[in-house]
């Protein structure tokens, strides 16, 4: 009981202070808004499957630049201010920290899904019900993997380098993973790198679950995507061990 | 002594830990108990913050045992019974005094009331201010703040006055000797040895990873030879130890200070020798001078460690 409510309380100090942090804020939720606005339904001119097809890729960006800004690199810019040491030391749980900067990034991006969702619908948008909540999941569900890759910079970097890589990959993923422009527009080697990123899967699953691709191969992208998010996982704690040690 | 009070708070025990190349801990022995107010000095890189980190399960010693409340100072029963200020730990900017110390005492079990946390660090007023818009001083009050927060058995302080003014300061000891007086322990490092003088009922004095001394502050004090003389002197370091019955010479800016064994005697000698001589005191040696005595002869002598009392 005392453990969940110690949870509690950290997640909405979390939440809190990333709220209370505009600078953050903003461009996290606005971006993707913004992009998907001028591509997916400004140069689609009332072609919906365009700006469908476009959804389905914009919800999966719109989760990664948070979970991994505000979850990874955040943790390295609090390991140098020493923030986490008093935490450490303090009797909080040791996961306590992190699954409250986790749902302080989960609720971000919650926020810039659901206003994506409203934009697309206002954009002409139209799909069954439960297709719009497993595309808007998938988008949330997407802060797993991303987060945790985050962590690995974050725990392994200083703030400075930290955010220069996350951006880096935060690029690299949304580039290459086919969630700007579809990988179809592309020279062949895209493709091939695609394989290699979470975003090109969660992509793939996020178009298969609003419609606008048949279900095929769900199996082999989920099971690498588990993969990706387990070996980042695992990566975190060895990196999140020997900082403790 | 009531029979709880045999039980160490925190115990290190033929400690040993490397830090890179160099031995920061070499086999120290730390004893806390209930109640009582230890002082760990010594000069820069004697190992203060090495032990600091080991008690509060930071780092795991190499050799030897380190235990809180008789646990793993990892295990999270024994870290809810203690408090701790880390000498530069952060703060989110973007939370207020009130947020932050309300999260802190949301992690002990029996914490103590907000208002009285806020109140024993002198932080009426700043309640609602975010921690970012804050003094280096205020800051400092918040981290005693979040110490106080769990109502600990243990309370580590690690260099607590650093930027404060002399209200803040003299606060702070009150609470601190309140908290004393309730049967919490205290281990606290500083540079200010007015302070250690002021709180301690016991110094230990460290250097190069190992206990050289460890007693009341009047004993720590006796054993250094009797009386200080401070002065102005254009003597040489070489000429003034010369001088009968000094003990130990040491310069603290322009100023030097003799220890001697007979204040007259070696007055004598001074005042014949350099008649410019100016500025001059004479006193009982300080903790201060001990203590720099005690560090001076363990680096010439490097001699086993000899224990007071």
């Amino acid at each position: 009981m005392h453990t969940l409510s110690v949870y509690v309380r950290e997640m909405r100090a979390q939440i809190l202070a990333t709220w209370r942090t505009p600078q953050f804020l903003i461009p996290s939720v606005a971006l993707p808004l913004l992009f998907y606005g001028v591509m997916g339904l400004g140069l689609s001119k009332g072609r919906e499957e365009v700006a469908h097809f476009m959804l389905a890729n914009y919800v999966i960006f719109a989760a990664i630049a948070p979970a991994m800004f505000g979850f990874g690199a955040a943790v390295a810019a609090e390991r140098e201010a020493r923030l986490i040491e008093l935490k450490q030391i303090a009797p909080l749980p040791a996961g306590g920290y992190l699954a409250g900067r986790l749902a302080a990034a989960l609720a971000l991006i919650a926020v810039a899904v659901a206003l994506l969702g409203a934009l697309a619908w206002f954009g002409g948008v139209r799909m069954d019900g439960w297709r719009w909540a497993a595309t808007l999941g998938l988008g949330l569900a997407a802060t797993f993997p991303f987060a945790m890759i985050g962590l690995n910079i974050g725990l392994r970097m200083g703030s400075q380098g930290a955010t220069a890589l996350a951006n880096l990959v935060f690029l690299a993923f949304s580039l290459f993973g086919g969630l700007w422009i579809p990988l179809s527009a592309m020279p062949a080697w895209f493709g091939k790198i695609a394989e290699y990123t979470p975003s090109y899967h969660l992509g793939q699953l996020s178009q298969m679950l609003s419609g606008v691709q048949p279900m095929a191969d769900v199996q082999r992208h989920v099971s690498i995507l588990l993969a990706m998010t387990l070996a980042a996982l695992v990566g975190a704690l060895i990196a999140w061990r020997r900082r403790a040690a | 002594m009531s029979p709880t009070s045999s039980e160490p708070v925190a115990l290190l025990r033929q400690v040993v830990k490397r830090r890179g190349a160099t031995l920061a801990l070499n086999g120290l022995d730390l004893t806390i108990r209930p109640g009582q107010c230890v002082a760990l000095l010594g000069p820069n890189g004697a190992g203060k913050s090495t032990s600091v980190a080991l008690l509060t399960g930071r780092l795991r010693p190499d050799g030897g045992d380190a235990f809180l409340f008789g646990e793993d100072p990892r295990a999270l029963a024994a870290r809810g019974r203690m408090g701790v200020m880390l000498q530069d730990a952060g703060l989110p900017r973007t939370l207020t005094v009130r947020e932050q110390v309300e999260l802190f005492r949301g992690y002990y079990t029996a914490p103590r009331p907000l208002d009285e946390a806020i109140r024993l660090a002198g932080l009426e007023g700043l309640e609602r201010r975010r921690c970012g818009a804050l003094s280096g001083g205020q800051q400092r009050r918040v981290q005693f703040a979040l110490a106080l927060a769990g109502r600990p058995d243990f309370l580590v302080l690690d260099e607590p006055t650093t930027g404060m003014d002399i209200d803040a300061r003299r606060g702070l000891w009150t609470a601190v000797r309140a908290e004393i007086a309730r049967g919490c322990a205290v281990l606290l490092t500083t540079h200010h040895l007015d302070e250690a003088e002021a709180l301690a009922d016991r110094i230990v004095v460290i250097d190069h990873g190992r206990v050289i001394a460890d007693g009341t502050p009047e004993q720590i004090k006796s054993r250094v030879s009797g009386v200080a003389i401070r002065c102005r002197t254009r003597l040489s370091d070489a000429e003034l130890s010369g001088l009968a019955r000094v003990t130990g010479v040491s310069r603290d800016g322009g100023k030097v200070t003799l220890l001697t064994t007979s204040a007259p005697a070696t007055l004598r000698e001074l005042l014949a020798r350099d008649e410019t001589v100016d500025d001059l005191t004479v006193a009982g040696a300080s903790l201060e001078d001990a203590v720099t005595r005690l560090v001076e002869a363990g680096a010439a002598a490097s001699q086993p460690q000899a224990k007071v009392a």
